[in-house]
């Protein structure tokens, strides 16, 4: 019945997955207008941030099942990319395309060399190659090293205006991720994280298809690092290119529901609202907590938040008898 | 650069190579027999130096005869380790997600465990042998080397005689060779498993020992070593015990004499470049290149 309506229909369906999205952002845009305080504005940024990197993770680690640990590598380089591009003068939306830029084309050193081959050769290099980039930018004098780089602010400071690209840049994310959901690109990548010969077999190039995928994640994060940059107006080294950035963008879309459209969101805004309570409170232990977390999410319910709530709902429907013959 | 100079470098290159090889052969057989990486290696080598460190402060007790009580105390905490989580993740014949995710996850609590119980300050060990040398002709050999690279070696021949003499060692063979073949010979394969993975997680404690007595270290100790330790069992061939040893001596012969060219600032960049390099070269390893003569002849 539904499938037929939805035949019948198409555009109804379609309206029913795009709006309920359009109505979020809507409401989002609109907060900054009933002055909630800077304090829950930066927040909301923050968690914006987040979503566009673990929307982007997602996208390669969830969707095409490579699993990367040094995400920071890109968040940092984009946060860098931003920041010189801003002092020199460029404008804020051409120096994000030029991180986003900067992101996709780093990415390629990692996937060429590894995406040819299977096996565990990406993961552990994405380890290294977080590493060796923060040594490389600690050490590099032209961006002062160990102690970091400031923004000149041309302007007055516009929390609004960092808000509202924040938004853009986040729905545009969820938006990308929509649509390789339902399109070709999307049904390659799961094949390819299923079974990588057979994809290979009905006419999938895998390596082409990771790469892209790759550049593709890449870019959104390096975006998503430059709008931190251009907000915080300061980027070090340890910050942006820290060990506990790629954990975090690694653990947001477990969270949430690895490989699903928006868990990846719920983890996000998740790991945004309670990071900050649990770094103030526990300063090392934060990533003591990640880690059990993500041995419990691994054991225990590897669909995350999302899987939890589709765990509930069929318990529920089990309990009340919805479709059971009475 | 003179002889003696390129002899030193030499001799330390290959007193580097018996620890290296120490320290990656656990992730050799762990890999071999259960197919996973072990991204938790990198925090049991760091476990295993602060386990040697309280020994000798504590208790006075000599690093190398910590290193030796290593084996045993981490080949427990590895067996309960398989026993608590790394059983319960599905068997694959390729790393999966799940089983990579589970030890990165694992890495991170027992390294901010490390955090918690030990801070972040350096800490060292500190014997009359650290800081002794002697020297024959123009080669200077500092002892702790010298006795690490020893300790290093034993290991690896009393493994590798394990591995060929016993019948337990043929079965952790025959499951890294061919596990379906493996299974109808007879072999147990969860109980075959679970001693493999206690073997690897003991050789990363008592390598973690071994290297403690050479540098000062945190508990963010193993992730570099991690990163090496993969680069050697990539240029062996990710499953040939041979081919850790020819990795482990290709590392340490880069690292040593790459200080001649390269500022040691950016020496943490050499391990992936030459990750980098392997896969692009020698995707199969050394040992892959043996096999090619092999099929070739």
């Amino acid at each position: 019945m539904k499938q037929d309506a939805r035949r019948n229909a198409p555009s109804l369906s379609r309206f029913v997955t795009i709006a309920p999205p359009l109505f979020l952002v809507v409401i989002l845009a609109l907060v900054p207008l009933a002055h909630p305080g800077p304090n829950a504005i930066r927040l909301l940024f923050i968690s914006l941030v987040w979503i566009t990197a673990s929307v982007g993770w997602n996208i390669l680690g969830g969707v095409a099942g490579q699993v990367s640990f040094g995400f920071a590598v890109f968040y940092g380089l984009g946060a860098y990319a931003t920041a010189i591009s801003l002092n020199a003068g460029l404008d804020r939306l051409p120096s994000l395309a030029l991180a986003a830029l900067v992101g996709a084309t780093t990415s390629l050193l990692v996937g060429l060399p590894t995406f040819r081959l299977r096996g565990p050769y990406f993961a552990i290099a994405t380890i290294g190659v977080s590493e060796a980039v923060r040594v490389v930018m600690t050490n590099l004098a032209v961006t002062g090293g160990a102690s970091g780089y400031r923004i000149t602010e041309k302007g007055a400071f516009n929390q609004r205006l960092h808000f509202y690209v924040a938004l853009g840049l986040a729905a545009g994310a969820v938006a990308i991720s929509m649509l390789i959901r339902h399109s070709k690109l999307g049904l390659a990548l799961i094949s390819i994280r299923e079974d990588e010969d057979a994809a290979s077999d009905l006419g999938v190039n895998p390596y082409a298809t990771k790469l892209l995928t790759h550049a593709l994640a890449a870019a959104l994060t390096a975006a998503a690092g430059g709008v931190y940059a251009g907000y915080s107006a300061f980027v070090h080294p340890n910050g942006v290119f820290g060990f506990d950035i790629s954990v975090a963008i690694l653990l947001m879309p477990i969270i949430g529901g690895i490989g699903t459209v928006w868990g990846p969101v719920i983890g996000a805004v998740v790991y945004g609202l309670v990071q900050e309570e649990l770094i103030a409170s526990f300063p090392q232990f934060h990533l003591f907590l990640y880690g059990a977390l993500l041995i419990l999410i691994i054991l225990f319910e590897p669909g995350g938040v999302l899987g939890l709530i589709n765990q509930l709902i069929r318990f529920v429907k089990a309990r009340t008898g919805v479709g059971a013959h009475t | 650069m003179n002889t003696a100079d390129f002899l030193n470098l030499l001799v330390a290159a290959v007193l580097l190579a018996g620890v290296y090889a120490a320290m990656s052969v656990g992730m050799t057989i762990i890999y071999g027999v259960l197919k996973i990486v072990n991204l938790a290696h990198a925090g049991f080598l760091m476990l295993g130096a602060y386990f040697v460190y309280e020994l000798y402060t504590r208790a006075n007790i000599d690093p190398l005869l910590g290193v030796i009580l290593a084996f045993p105390v981490f080949f427990l905490i590895g067996v309960a380790v398989y026993w608590l989580l790394v059983r319960r993740i599905p068997r694959s014949d390729q790393p999966t997600l799940s089983s990579l995710l589970l030890l990165f996850g694992l890495w991170l609590v027992l390294q901010n465990l490390g955090y918690l119980i030990w801070g972040n300050g350096d800490h060292a060990i500190l014997t009359p042998r650290t800081f002794s040398t002697f020297q024959i002709g123009p080669i200077i050999f500092p002892t702790v080397r010298l006795v690490v690279f020893g300790a290093a070696v034993a290991s690896l021949a009393c493994l590798e005689f394990a591995l060929h003499r016993t019948w337990f060692g043929r079965a952790i063979r025959a499951l890294m060779q061919n596990s379906d073949a493996g299974r109808i010979a007879g072999v147990h394969v969860d109980r075959t498993a679970q001693v493999a993975f206690g073997i690897g997680i003991a050789f990363a404690g008592a390598a973690g020992g071994l290297l403690a007595m050479m540098y000062s270290f945190t508990p963010d100790f193993g992730g570099s070593f991690l990163l090496r330790a993969f680069v050697i069992i990539v240029l062996g061939g990710l499953e040939s015990f041979a081919g850790v040893a020819v990795g482990a001596l290709i590392l340490a012969l880069v690292e040593t004499f790459s200080i001649l060219l390269i500022p040691s600032g950016y020496q943490p960049a050499i391990s992936f470049s030459l990750l980098v390099l392997a896969l692009v070269i020698l995707p199969d390893g050394v040992a892959g290149l043996w096999k090619k003569r092999q099929r070739l002849a």
